[in-house]
């Protein structure tokens, strides 16, 4: 009972964190291309 | 050299337009900021300071708040069946006092039954509660599904009295 | 190692919470709402909103760029878990209530915050002098969470529809299954929240690099253009 409930939380919950996780990692993809050499500190994966 | 030790450092695209309209963009998003804290504030402070009164109180103040509508709680003792209208007409107890409460409204949760506390939104009508919202205060504790388990004790509610129930 | 965790806390928190945990006697499947919304509740308000606010002092005290950013990065993931606790709350509360919403203590001091921390990104985003950006963002880092001191309190000062604490460590008044399964969404999250906040803060930390070579690099192009400039003037 009450699934109707649950499924939409959850889904909206991992849903999001997933679709925060991949913006975020292109994101830091594109940018890793463009910080010039010197300054690549916090930068290794 | 010497004109190049003073270098003009302000931003090349600052003219005034654009200073504007950055400082209004700025202004904008400040200000809808604290509009919608400003209007979350005034509902909290309007509707969230005296949430409810308990069943006790509630009788207690019956005179002062007179047909004024507030929101009152307390376990409930006894459910009859809907009346011709549909309402849904229960006793509430809280502090050894009781009262019937009849509900015209959405219908109230699932949890809704004999011994659970309740949160109702309304007004009184002589010693009756016309409630027109009907919300269900869940405990703390949770327990797991047991076709075992032993039926819910009446006489472990707050304020349940025994003797002086609605018919 | 931490991105391996977290994924793996996220796999075993959807199989308790969803499959082996059993329904409760009174709120049926709705009760495993309780797994990710008090986790995100304790991550979001309190883990997250946390760091913001020790970055934020850290940072009105010396400046450093480092506990900006951080504060900054926290700040956001703790909005989006803020956001969770509000969504998984108002779907648990339509069930077990009767209402979506009420303008209920708790209730409304946690959509304030979340609404704080939204206006500390927003403010974040301002077109200002950065250092100027900066430190009003901290000032608004702190005072967002001195207002979870209300979120914590309002069960117990108001009297409220929302229950208060079950991990009360006196009697905890939970099936074993249950309590294990909170915990597991507990872990899970916060894995989440840090893996989130070390790329997080990597992006933000590249942002300002790149922000700051910009900067030199236009500097130098004015350098050289004065330069240019120079050299005409001796010229003529």
């Amino acid at each position: 009972m009450h699934w109707e409930y649950v499924i939409p939380g959850y889904l909206a919950v991992f849903g999001s964190l997933a679709i925060y996780t991949v913006l975020l990692l292109r994101k830091a993809r594109r940018l890793a291309a463009q910080v010039p050499p010197e300054k690549r500190r916090f930068l290794h994966d | 050299m010497t004109e190049s030790q003073d270098l003009d450092l302000t931003p090349r695209d600052a003219d005034d337009v654009s200073v504007g309209r950055k400082r209004l963009r700025n202004w904008l998003i400040m200000g809808t900021f604290t509009a919608v804290i400003g209007f979350v504030l005034f509902q909290a402070l309007t509707s969230a300071a005296q949430f409810y009164y308990n069943v006790d109180e509630a009788v207690a103040r019956r005179g002062e708040l007179e047909d004024s509508t507030f929101r009152i709680q307390g376990t409930v003792t006894s459910e009859q069946a809907p009346d011709a209208n549909g309402a849904l007409i229960f006793t509430i107890a809280y502090g050894g006092v009781d009262t019937a409460v009849r509900h015209v409204g959405a219908e109230p949760s699932d949890l809704f039954e004999i011994g659970i506390p309740v949160v109702s939104e309304g007004h009184w009508e002589g010693d009756v509660f016309q409630s027109r919202q009907l919300l269900v205060k869940h405990s703390e504790s949770y327990e797991a599904e047991n076709p075992d388990r032993v039926e819910y004790d009446l006489d472990d509610t707050p304020g349940y009295v025994p003797d002086n129930t609605v018919e | 190692m931490l991105g391996v965790l977290s994924a793996v806390g996220v796999a075993a928190l959807l199989l308790f919470g969803l499959i082996l945990s059993p329904p409760d006697v009174a709120q049926a499947d709705s009760v495993r709402l309780f797994y990710i919304h008090v986790p995100s509740a304790i991550v979001g308000l309190y883990l997250a909103f946390g760091v913001t606010c020790l970055g934020s002092i850290i940072h009105l005290r010396n400046g450093s760029v480092f506990w900006d950013l951080l504060a900054g990065a926290a700040a956001e993931i703790g909005v989006v878990f803020a956001g969770f606790t509000l969504v998984t709350g108002m779907l648990w509360g339509r069930p077990t209530w009767g209402v979506y919403w009420q303008w209920d203590p708790r209730l409304t001091s946690t959509s304030l915050s979340f609404l704080l921390f939204l206006g500390y990104l927003a403010v974040r985003r301002l077109d200002l002098d950065p250092a100027v950006r900066s430190k009003r963002a901290a000032i608004l880092g702190i005072i967002g969470f001195l207002n979870l001191i209300i979120v914590r309190q309002s069960v117990q000062w108001w009297r409220s529809l929302h229950q208060g604490s079950t991990l009360n460590p006196v009697d905890a008044q939970i099936d074993g299954l249950m309590l294990f399964s909170f915990f597991l969404g507990l872990i899970a999250l916060t894995s989440v929240f840090f893996w989130l906040l070390l790329h997080r803060f990597r992006v933000a930390w590249m942002e300002h690099q790149i922000e700051a070579a910009s900067v030199t690099t236009a500097l130098a192009a004015r350098r050289s253009e004065a330069a240019d400039y120079d050299g005409l003037a001796g010229n003529t």
